[in-house]
């Protein structure tokens, strides 16, 4: 029981709920303005990882300005992808409609390519380096530098969002396309600009994301899919298209992973996680932190 | 078609057939086959595996080629595909290697799995294959014939050796935590009797899913049991995360063991001096004096892919194709020769001699490694330990 109540395993607890909520950021904003499922997602926090692995190996450039490095890359490729794929499919509404549902397989295609190259061009030998990994003792609470600072890098990107999204112009924007995509265009939401600048954001919060986890976990070419897989619950629980309710969600799912581990077992992960998925399809498939929006 | 170019596809025709004729008088290759997991969930494994094959290619090579029983010498190519990490896949490639690429020899695929599946077909075809990278105690059940494993981490010889192993070490009390995948199970199985047996008393026995991104609660559990051991039979990522975490939670306890994953070069790498005291499994290590054929593959491979290789895998990988170099060598390349050198012949590789008896390698022991300052250093049993077992100091 002292466990439960130490701050150890809130630390614990937030930490894989930042990086949740981040991660799925990225995936929401994509899903919620595009309506494209990204899942090549996690895909996009393996090259961040790569970037900060190679960063830091051959030019000794560390994780936090890798940080930068790999946000900028991954929305370079967001506009590639946009420009090259999706400008021309969505402009047309009929045409749009068949995106949005083949999506899916096309960002399979787009997975599988980057998991590849990856592969042809690092190999899938598994990497790994040491940054900030002194451990830091508050109040009891044991912290390595680099977890303090994935928490830190995570919320600040998650709520910077949030106030983006709340005060900025462009969030306001952003938000009305999400929730109303042809009466925002009536309005004069320049749609265009809003989606490719919303496909870089969202793909650039994911390369930072890898950064994040590059720092304590190995790296591989195929090291994506669980985190596509974690965003995808997450959003499905706060609501898609949702950004804040997303964030939420992201550090609901630690808090319920952490605890639920702590008061039952680590066998019961899996279990506490995709109870909680289909529990929240079943009672409230509009996601538990959505009203629901009659139509 | 006018005259002049028809006489031109003809003489083309003609001076293509020559080189083809001749080239396959000057080259005349030995194909060896194999199928590895290139994507899919080995894919990150793999390397440690194919590495060893393309620097042992090379080095063959450079001699000259492989050397056959008449002292000639034919240079070495590989026909290799992606099992995709399906053993399935692994069957139809090893199908098609041998009846329709018609290779010379085989290699052998990487992970237990792809090698059980393999067996039958071995059988089926009469076609010899030295394997490597698999573990298990079902291999042992596999009927002798036309397969061997060079390994001697088998989950149950390892039970037993790391209970005497800690009962020397003076451990007293034990924490258990293990990934819920086969081989992690299958160890923690021969464990908790041989513990039991060496009067090891375990205070924590959790067993964790292989995707866990957290051990926090599992290992606060396990510092407030302050055990003199901790045992966490890992796989490479979640081994990752073991290190981190126990170093983040102070983890006192001076024998700490990771079973898969610090003979691996990024885990070294990633966790620095913290790791140091670390024990593994793993039965070679280049630092072994009487090996000197170690040193050298040690020191050509981290030339050749600018990291050192893995002691468990990237050994086992060269050692099956060092073992098939001398079989050759003494045999030829007629199957059933080259199977009756093999099952009956003893070779001298980078972990010492090997020598089959049945599909097992009755000689190398099974061993453990602990990092030193970085290093893996055997410490093992006794018989071929290159350094003595130091007791982890903190992280």
């Amino acid at each position: 029981m002292d466990t439960l109540m130490s701050g150890q395993l809130l630390f614990a607890a937030l930490v894989s709920g930042s990086l949740y909520a981040l991660v799925a950021l990225g995936l929401n904003l994509v899903y919620g303005t595009l309506r494209l499922l990204n899942i090549a997602h996690g895909d996009l926090v393996m090259i961040g990882a790569y970037t900060a692995f190679w960063m830091i190996s051959l030019f000794a450039i560390p994780p936090i300005i890798s940080l930068v490095l790999a946000a900028a890359l991954c929305a370079l490729l967001g506009w590639a992808v946009y420009a090259g794929l999706f400008r021309r499919m969505l402009a047309k509404p009929e045409l749009a409609k068949r995106v949005e549902a083949n999506s899916l397989i096309l960002f399979y295609g787009i997975s599988v390519i980057l998991q590849n190259l990856a592969a042809l061009a690092f190999t899938s030998t598994s990497r790994g380096y040491q940054y900030l990994d002194t451990v830091i003792t508050w109040q009891g609470i044991s912290m390595t530098g680099n977890r303090l600072l994935s928490l830190g890098v995570a919320t600040a990107v998650c709520f910077g969002a949030l106030l983006f999204l709340r005060f900025h112009l462009f969030g306001w924007g952003l938000r009305a396309v999400i929730q109303r995509r042809e009466a925002a265009q009536v309005v004069g939401v320049n749609l265009n600009r809003v989606q490719l600048l919303t496909i870089c954001g969202g793909f650039a919060v994911a390369g930072v994301a890898g950064v994040l986890v590059s720092m304590t976990e190995q790296i591989t070419p195929f090291m994506g899919f669980p985190f596509t897989i974690v965003a995808f619950v997450v959003i499905i629980i706060g609501g898609l298209g949702n950004i804040g309710a997303g964030i939420l969600a992201g550090f609901c799912l630690g808090l319920v992973e952490t605890y639920g581990i702590a008061l039952t077992s680590p066998g019961y992960r899996s279990i506490l996680i995709y109870g909680l998925f289909v529990g929240v399809l079943l009672v409230r498939p509009e996601g538990i932190f959505t009203k629901a929006v009659r139509s | 078609m006018k005259g002049p170019t028809r006489l031109a596809i003809a003489a083309l025709g003609a001076v293509m057939s020559l080189t083809i004729a001749s080239s396959a008088v000057a080259q005349d290759p030995i194909t060896i086959g194999y199928s590895i997991a290139r994507t899919g969930i080995y894919a990150a494994a793999a390397p440690s595996q194919e590495n060893p094959y393309k620097l042992w290619q090379k080095q063959v090579n450079a001699e000259g080629g492989l050397e056959l029983p008449d002292g000639k010498r034919r240079p070495v190519e590989f026909v290799s595909y992606d099992d995709q990490s399906n053993p399935a896949n692994t069957v139809r490639i090893y199908e098609k290697l041998i009846t329709q690429d018609e290779v010379d020899l085989l290699a052998a695929p990487w992970g237990t799995p792809m090698h059980l599946a393999l067996a039958p077909v071995l059988q089926r075809f009469k076609m010899p294959m030295v394997g490597n990278t698999a573990a298990s105690v079902q291999l042992r059940n596999v009927a002798p014939g036309y397969i061997w494993f060079p390994t001697s981490a088998i989950p149950d010889s390892m039970g037993a050796e790391l209970a005497k192993m800690m009962q020397a070490e003076g451990v007293e009390t034990a924490a258990l935590l293990a990934n819920e995948l086969p081989y992690s199970q299958e160890f923690r199985s021969f464990l908790v009797p041989a513990l039991e047996e060496a009067g090891i008393q375990v205070i924590v026995d959790e067993s964790y899913p292989p995707d866990i991104k957290d051990m926090t609660s599992m290992l606060v559990e396990v510092r407030e049991a302050a055990p003199d051991a901790v045992v966490a039979m890992t796989y490479p990522s979640d081994a990752f995360l073991f290190a981190g975490q126990a170093k983040e939670l102070g983890i006192e306890a001076s024998f700490v063991m990771s079973l898969i994953g610090p003979t691996i070069d990024a885990y070294r790498k990633a966790n620095g001096s913290a790791v140091n005291g670390v024990v593994s499994s793993a039965h070679w290590s280049p630092e072994a004096k009487e090996w000197p054929k170690g040193r050298k593959f040690f020191d050509a491979y981290v030339e050749e892919f600018g990291e050192e290789p893995d002691a468990l895998d990237s050994a086992l990988a060269y050692m099956s194709l060092e073992i098939l170099q001398q079989a050759v060598a003494k045999a030829g390349l007629e199957p059933e020769a080259l199977r009756e050198q093999i099952a009956s012949g003893t070779f001298d590789t980078i972990n010492g001699e090997v020598r089959f008896d049945g599909v097992q390698n009755v000689v190398t022991p099974t061993g453990f490694v602990q990092i030193q300052d970085g290093k893996i250093e055997l410490v093992w049993p006794e018989s071929v330990k290159t350094a003595d077992y130091a007791p982890k100091q903190g992280w």
